[in-house]
């Protein structure tokens, strides 16, 4: 291998005659004037001069290399392999043409591939193409993890690529791009895996109900199972967690009355003029019904018609009351707009957020557990941002308790996970949980709070964010517009760039400020398998399956069953099994199972009679 | 810039206008007519087919193909201010890391033998370039012949030149070839002869003018059809060796091949060999050649990296830097 062609200080082209270049390789050039120079292949071609199939512009066809081969000259012998290299540090001079190139030994390069220990960072994956390097590495990187490949598993024979988590504290927030299917959610999941490995504190926003850690996947070797088991809780909000109305700010509770359904100014001066601090649920809300009774009455002296013809006492004691509140609040707060306020609160309850508390995840938090919050995107949005409020201030209060040397309840630095991140941060509009996230992406370093957001289109995430997150894995991703976002927020070069719609399921670029460049790796095979993996069709095909068999039992023992006789076969199956089918019902799954060969239908002297095959 | 100068106009359509008398009568033969005369007069029209992969697998445990090719350039301005370079190149097909080179250089201002140069004018410039360059081609072929032992040793050029420009040594290669029994052929990418033109100047009373063999043959023959010239229609059979044309490609250009006459027995081999080698759709000069063509050209930048890397700057610049390889305009 050697250094051919005009060279400047930054790039080279490396020819060879025997070897192939692979992308992001790494190799070493040996400048006679100004020693090693490292560089990493950033394009790599092949050549053969005497097929470009155009020698003075004729066109060569493949009969005459085949009898040029049986003269005994190989066309294919004088190919020649060209790689553009690019230097990792710019050269003092250009690169004197005609310097020797050699592969690195593992020791020249450990410090550009791996920033920590498996015991400190997060084994993601590995970095590709670097396996002929990897064979004098260190036992301590060797069989960390396997790969998934088309083959199935394979055991790890490249450098490992270990995220630095502690440079975070430099470098906070990372982002993972991709778009569906390019292994964004699998490589979240390794993300998560290597957290709970390291015990930080975790809390993963999961509007797809999948970051279940409980079950191993298929394809590991065994003795694996149960993981993870006591390091991460699901819990669903509005079944497990809520919010506790009794500690909701006005500002809280808009937030979540807007999350629910955007409020108008209106609305949200009739929270402020009704909302007492310490409110529960219950009194706020009554007082909201009481309201609007009263203004349904429509005037004050109809109101006092309603206490003196009242027929008991505690009839004329909640109308007085209602009178009180009616003359206190209807000049400020529009019938419409309590009723709005009303009605989205009713919306919320609903949905169970106010029936629990966060102190599970506090919890759980404080035990270095990943926590694992689930519901519908919606919901999720209304309750992140109070979650999020909140804890990040608990967390916040301590530290800045710390400072100014006050007392203050210990809570933990964390993380916080989420996929579809643009929901929760949108570009262009104003979303109650993009305020929080927004601040956490600005200050949240201070505070070791910091974010993993996931998304496939990070063309629609909040730009501020986008900017803040200093480690981006991008997957494959086909959308022009959002790899024109990615050009633009990552150090991605053009060619790089230009991969990124044929990136294989799982490859990915890691993009990342602590490392100073872009890395090329392979996420490594999950330990745990989502539960959504079963493919839906063939769920359709079980569960038919498993129909047909209950149904093959009930019927067993009555074959052969005349068509005459089927109203006694119904008694007989409901009394048994308590399953009812009316004649049509029974005679239509009959027929069914003729089809698919269970039974066979003949022709009697009797009409129809249905057989055992 | 952009306009051009009328009379320059003039004068070309009016040279296109006397192309078009000359050959009206010839070109407007019907072509049949052309091929039966041809036939009749300077040798048989035969159809010839492509060689088996037995045949050229027998040819590489034969000792395989030689290609034999030369390339000159020069770099400088006018006599006698100038260098050339002359680049020789025997290659095989089955040696292929091994090629033969031989390179030569001569200017004017230090020649072994003593010039009076009032007396050179551009005649013998010329003469001296093919000299050279006749000689270096039959130099590799001969330590071709005797280092790969080849079957048989492509040329690329037609005898006739190294006959009259290197006489001796080309001697010296057709004993070798005829000791050794290798079949030596060259391959003529430009025909330049005058055969079937003076055949029929001989013939018929009505044609007066000299035709050239190339463009009465244009688009004549059918691909993979070759003339196999009788003795009596060439002088070429005094100096010993025989010729054919053949139509090698899908071109309508044709191209001409010379063999020993002691190996004429091979005739038709070689020119399977030749079609064999060639392209269908190329300009009809097996790649074979293409190829040992490629690879002994010298480019005009290869000749000033050269010159610039190895000669003293006020030497390159005192004597070769011609005023034309400064301008820039």
């Amino acid at each position: 291998m050697k250094v051919v062609g005009i060279t400047t200080q930054q790039e080279v082209f490396v020819g060879s005659k025997e070897r192939n270049f692979r992308i992001n390789e790494f190799i070493i050039i040996e400048d006679p004037y100004q020693g090693d120079l490292m560089g990493e292949v950033v394009e790599a071609k092949t050549f053969n001069r005497y097929i470009p199939l155009n020698i003075y512009g004729d066109f060569v066809d493949g009969s005459v290399l085949e009898s040029l081969k049986a003269l005994g000259y190989n066309v294919d012998e004088d190919t020649i392999y060209i790689s553009k290299v690019r230097l990792l540090n710019e050269a003092l001079y250009p690169v004197q043409t005609g310097s020797d190139v050699r592969l690195p030994e593992f020791y020249e390069v450990k410090d550009l591939m791996i920033k920590s220990s498996k015991e400190e960072g997060l084994v993601l994956g590995i970095i590709k193409n670097t396996d002929s390097i990897a064979a004098d590495m260190g036992s301590e990187y060797k069989n960390l993890l396997y790969t998934f490949e088309e083959s199935g598993l394979i055991p790890q024979r490249e450098i490992p690529y270990i995220l630095d988590i502690k440079s975070m504290h430099h470098y906070p927030h990372i982002g993972v791009f991709g778009g569906s299917g390019s292994g964004k959610s699998f490589g979240l999941r390794v993300v998560l895996e290597e957290l709970m490995k390291l015990n930080i504190p975790t809390i993963v926003l999961d509007p797809h109900f999948e970051m279940d850690f409980s079950q191993v996947g298929d394809y590991m070797p065994s003795g694996m199972d149960g993981a993870f088991k006591e390091k991460f809780k699901c819990l669903q909000v509005g079944f497990h967690v809520g919010v506790k109305f009794e500690d909701l700010s006005a500002q809280d509770l808009k937030n979540l009355l807007d999350a629910a359904s955007p409020l108008t100014d209106a609305m949200s001066n009739v929270v402020d003029v009704l909302f007492k601090r310490r409110d529960s649920f219950i009194s706020f809300h009554n007082k909201l019904q009481m309201l609007t009774e009263a203004q349904e009455e429509g005037s004050l002296d109809r109101i006092t018609i309603r206490i003196t013809e009242a027929a008991s006492n505690d009839e004329r004691e909640a109308w007085l009351k209602r009178k009180e509140l009616y003359l206190t609040y209807d000049k400020t707060c529009p019938y419409n707009s309590v009723k709005g306020i009303m009605w989205r609160l009713k919306r919320l309850d609903n949905e169970g957020v106010f029936s629990k508390d966060i102190r599970e995840i506090e919890e759980g938090l404080q035990r270095g557990k990943l926590m694992v919050i689930q519901g519908s995107t919606r919901i999720l949005q209304v309750f992140s941002t109070y979650l999020l409020n909140n804890l990040y201030h608990k967390r916040r209060d301590y530290k800045d308790a710390l400072y100014k040397k006050t007392a203050a309840d210990y809570f933990p630095p964390f993380i916080i996970v989420t996929d579809e991140a643009h929901n929760f941060a949108p570009k262009g509009y104003d979303s109650p949980s993009k305020s929080i996230i927004k601040e956490i992406s600005q200050e949240g370093r201070k505070y070791g709070v910091f974010l993993i957001l996931a998304t496939q289109r990070p063309t629609l995430l909040d730009e501020t964010i986008t900017a803040q997150l200093n480690t981006k894995f991008i997957f494959r991703t086909v959308r022009a517009s959002d790899i024109q976002t990615i050009k633009e927020e990552t150090d991605l070069t053009e060619e790089e760039s230009r991969r990124l719609p044929y990136l294989r399921t799982g490859d990915v670029f890691i993009s990342s400020a602590s490392m100073g460049r872009t890395i090329f790796a392979r996420i490594r095979a999950a330990i745990t398998c989502s539960p959504h993996t079963e493919n839906p069709f063939d769920e359709l095909k079980n569960k038919g399956k498993e129909d047909d068999e209950k149904f093959l039992n009930l019927i067993k023992d009555k074959l052969p069953i005349n068509d005459t006789d089927l109203l006694h076969v119904i008694t007989e199956i409901e009394k048994e099994s308590r399953v009812t089918y009316t004649i049509d019902n029974l005679e239509d799954r009959l027929m069914q199972m003729v089809d698919k060969g269970h039974i066979r239908k003949e022709e009697t002297i009797f009409g129809y009679r249905y057989k055992e095959v | 810039m952009y306009s051009i100068n009328n009379d320059l106009k003039e004068k070309i359509s009016r040279l296109n206008n006397m192309l078009v008398d000359k050959y009206r009568g010839v070109l407007s033969l019907e072509s049949c007519d052309l091929r039966n005369f041809i036939e009749k007069n300077v040798g048989p029209i035969i159809p010839i087919s492509k060689l088996s992969k037995d045949q050229l697998l027998y040819y590489s445990q034969k000792g395989g193909i030689v290609g034999v090719d030369g390339s000159n350039n020069r770099m400088g301005g006018a006599y006698p201010h100038f260098v050339e370079v002359y680049q020789g190149l025997a290659k095989s097909t089955l040696y292929k890391d091994d090629p033969i080179f031989k390179t030569d250089i001569y200017t004017p201002l230090y020649s072994e033998t003593k010039e009076d140069i009032l007396e050179e004018d551009g005649r013998i410039e010329e003469t001296e370039k093919n000299k050279r360059l006749s000689t270096i081609e039959v130099e590799v072929a001969l330590e071709g012949i005797k280092k790969f032992k080849p079957y048989a040793v492509l040329m690329d050029g037609g005898f006739i030149r190294y006959n009259i420009y290197s006489y001796e040594k080309w001697m010296e290669l057709r004993q070798e070839c005829e000791k050794r029994g290798i079949l030596l052929v060259g391959v003529i990418k430009d025909i330049k002869t005058s055969i079937i033109g003076d055949k029929l100047r001989e013939e018929d009373a009505f044609v007066k003018e000299c035709f050239y063999d190339r463009e009465l043959l244009f688009g004549l023959l059918n691909y993979g059809e070759i003339i196999a010239i009788k003795d009596d229609a060439t002088k070429k059979a005094k100096i010993g060796y025989s010729s054919i044309f053949m139509r090698s490609s899908l071109a309508p250009s044709v191209i001409g091949m010379d063999i020993l006459d002691s190996q004429r027995d091979h005739i038709e081999e070689m020119a399977k060999l030749i079609f064999t080698l060639t392209p269908e759709n190329s300009r009809g000069v097996p790649l074979w050649l293409d190829m040992v063509d490629k690879e002994v050209k010298i480019s005009d930048a290869m000749m000033r990296g050269l010159m610039e890397r190895y000669m003293n700057r006020d030497v390159y610049e005192r004597f070769f830097l011609s005023e034309r390889d400064k301008r820039t305009l």
